[in-house]
């Protein structure tokens, strides 16, 4: 699969199809993969693929530098693709300007079991092609039918009010503001976000229990019925603070209120963005 | 550019007097005493099962001293915390009461600091001691004394050998622990400091701990620091292409120490604060008139690499860098100042290349 994946992105290249390949990397030595930007057919073999690859690409389509080299060929999971269809249909993407390879999630890939687990589709469903097969571990031998994706909420959600409180006091209080998991969210596309306006202030940018809450709140309702669960925010913060909790239960109010799945087809409107007369909401009729 | 300072690869102290020790009991002992007596104390605690954080302890059953690399983040929240305030008003409109910030005045104890991260604490003395004597910083530094814990182990990211530093330095400690054996270490009293907390707790012994090796030296700094300069024709942009433009390096890292401040104001007065900010960040260079001098993120890149190894270098002849790796560590995208570093010293070695491109990245 590595092989097909470096031909085609040689080829693309070579081709002068893009100008770009983001993809993934092998460090030898911090045995790491990262993020890798290929501008040579010859560099092609630096491609990798393995469990390891757990960022999510799309996020460097919104960087300057990197729309500064051109067209763009960008290497997705599954879910790395439901944030380019959020993406695509809040106009943020020409999505002619992006040639999409998708990629099978690789047997090892169990970065986050939670997520992984619950995953659905393990197969890009929107990508200009597709390169490797799922593995037999995927969607129906996981039995995964969407029930359990919300397991790790629905546990969390059974402890009190205040034991909760009592959780995000302490795990906020690890925050120091580093703003990775908005640097790594394809969705925090805001060209000035809301924490850096100064004039006025309207996140207080202190690391308080106050500053702290009111930084993840207003970031998660930002994300509400956006957030696709590609955990990106959550792998990229360096204290450890399990996001998707915070992002899980906001998904699950659209989908409860809105039948609505970010990222799920390009067809469904965006509940935040449409109004509707039969809003359950009297407020808003 | 002039020569590093020679404390950078000083060898240290030769050690004359007969060997302390103390063993994990009372080491667990003396927090306790410490903690009861009012004293804060800083340490390692395991906040997740795959986290190891320096945290405020409670209890000594908090603090973990091995089955770790090196905690994530650093100690430098002891002397410069995240927020702090810098003073206090009341009032409104041109009728305002100001009151200045309260000076601490309790005791703390840095245990089990890596000696990479006790290293950083005279590095930011320079700091902020330059032209302004910040006396909240200088407060909380008297009021520190930091036991370090010499290291066993070390991962892929660490560098310390690279800026004259190892596995059981001295710099920035007041005493060093150094294993002896499972949970008993040699206790290498440095300052009065650490002898008037220590000394009563340990015993004698007939040997001295050991250090693990440390890692390889990986460049030379040197080199580094003459390699950088404003006419440096390194490919910022092309080496940190995967860099997202967060924190996470310098809000974790021992001596990055770049503040915001703000003005948290409520409807009868408010408070001027200042927060951990860091150059990666886009805003943190923008200008009230629009204007980025740093737009894009390999400028920014340069810019930390640049306060590290050259300008900071050439004002007090050192490095800001004690080669913890922290900031490889903690980077979503597996990048740091070592990374970095080892693509340029690669440059300097292979520096009769005339083709820039046939020379391109390998990523290390």
């Amino acid at each position: 699969m590595i092989a097909q994946l470096r031909t085609r992105c040689r080829r693309l290249l070579s081709d002068g199809d893009v100008q770009v390949v983001i993809g993934y990397e092998y460090c030898e030595a911090t045995g790491a993969a990262h993020p890798t930007f290929l501008t040579d057919p010859a560099q092609a073999d630096r491609l990798t693929w393995n469990g390891a690859c757990h960022h999510n690409l799309v996020t460097y389509l919104k960087r300057p530098e990197i729309q500064a080299l051109g067209r763009a060929a960008v290497i997705v999971k599954a879910c790395d693709e439901r944030s380019l269809v959020v993406l695509q249909r809040e106009s943020q993407i020409d999505r002619q300007r992006v040639y999409v390879i998708g990629v099978t999630c690789a047997a090892d890939h169990t970065r986050d079991k939670e997520t992984c687990r619950a995953c659905t589709t393990p197969s890009p469903r929107f990508a200009d092609e597709v390169i490797g097969s799922p593995p037999a571990s995927s969607a129906e031998a996981k039995g995964a039918d969407g029930q359990d994706r919300y397991a790790q909420l629905d546990r969390f959600m059974e402890r009190s009010t205040e034991e909760r409180l009592t959780y995000w006091q302490s795990e906020l209080q690890r925050c120091t503001k580093c703003y990775a998991c908005r640097q790594a969210c394809p969705l925090c596309y805001c060209q000035r976000c809301i924490v850096d306006k100064n004039q006025p202030i309207c996140i207080d940018p202190a690391t308080t229990t106050k500053g702290n809450f009111a930084w993840h709140i207003t970031r998660a309702f930002h994300l509400a019925g956006r957030c696709v669960g590609c955990d990106a925010c959550t792998n990229a913060c360096p204290a450890g603070i399990d996001l998707r909790l915070l992002n899980q239960s906001l998904s699950r109010a659209a989908e409860v209120n809105f039948h609505f799945r970010a990222g799920e087809d390009l067809d469904s409107a965006p509940p935040i963005g449409t109004y509707s007369l039969q809003d359950q909401e009297s407020f808003i009729r | 550019m002039t020569q590093l300072h020679s404390n950078l690869s000083a060898a240290d102290t030769q050690r004359e007097d007969p060997p302390r020790m103390i063993a994990q009991p009372a080491l667990r002992e003396a927090m306790a005493s410490w903690l009861a007596a009012g004293r804060a104390v800083i340490g390692p605690r395991r906040v997740r099962t795959d986290l190891v954080q320096y945290q405020w302890l409670t209890s000594p059953d908090e603090l973990v001293t091995s089955g770790f690399v090196k905690p994530a983040n650093s100690i430098k929240a002891a002397v410069l915390p995240r927020d702090e305030t810098l003073f206090t008003y009341r009032g409104n409109g041109k009728h305002l009461k100001f009151e200045p910030f309260e000076l601490p005045t309790r005791p703390q104890i840095v245990l089990a600091a890596r000696p990479c991260d006790a290293a950083a604490l005279p590095i930011l003395d320079h700091v902020f001691n330059w032209d302004y004597r910040d006396p909240l910083y200088n407060r909380r530094r008297e009021l520190t004394t930091v036991i370090s814990l010499a290291c066993q182990q070390h991962d892929p990211y660490c560098f310390c050998t690279s800026v004259g530093l190892g596995p059981d330095s001295e710099r920035g400690a007041d005493a060093v622990l150094v294993p002896l054996e499972e949970e008993a270490w040699e206790v290498r009293i440095i300052t009065p400091k650490g002898a008037a907390l220590l000394e009563s707790w340990t015993v004698d012994c007939d040997r001295r701990g050991t250090a693990g090796p440390g890692p390889d030296p990986q460049f030379d700094v040197t080199h580094i620091c003459q390699k950088l300069g404003y006419d440096d024709d390194i490919p910022w942009a092309q080496l940190t292409l995967r860099c997202l433009g967060c924190g996470a390096c310098g809000h974790n890292c021992p001596t990055c120490h770049c503040f915001d401040i703000v003005d948290q104001t409520r409807r009868d007065g408010g408070s001027r604060v200042r927060s951990w900010d860091s150059c990666q960040h886009a805003v943190y260079s923008l200008h009230a008139s629009g204007h980025n001098p740093r737009p894009r993120q390999g400028q920014r890149q340069r810019n930390r690499v640049m306060h590290k190894y050259r300008t900071y270098p050439e004002k007090f002849r050192d490095v800001l860098c004690t080669g913890c790796g922290t900031c490889g560590r903690n980077c979503p995208v597996d990048l740091g100042v070592r990374s970095v570093l080892g693509e340029i010293s690669r440059r300097i070695d292979s520096s009769t290349v005339s083709d820039e491109h046939s020379s391109q990245e390998s990523c290390s």
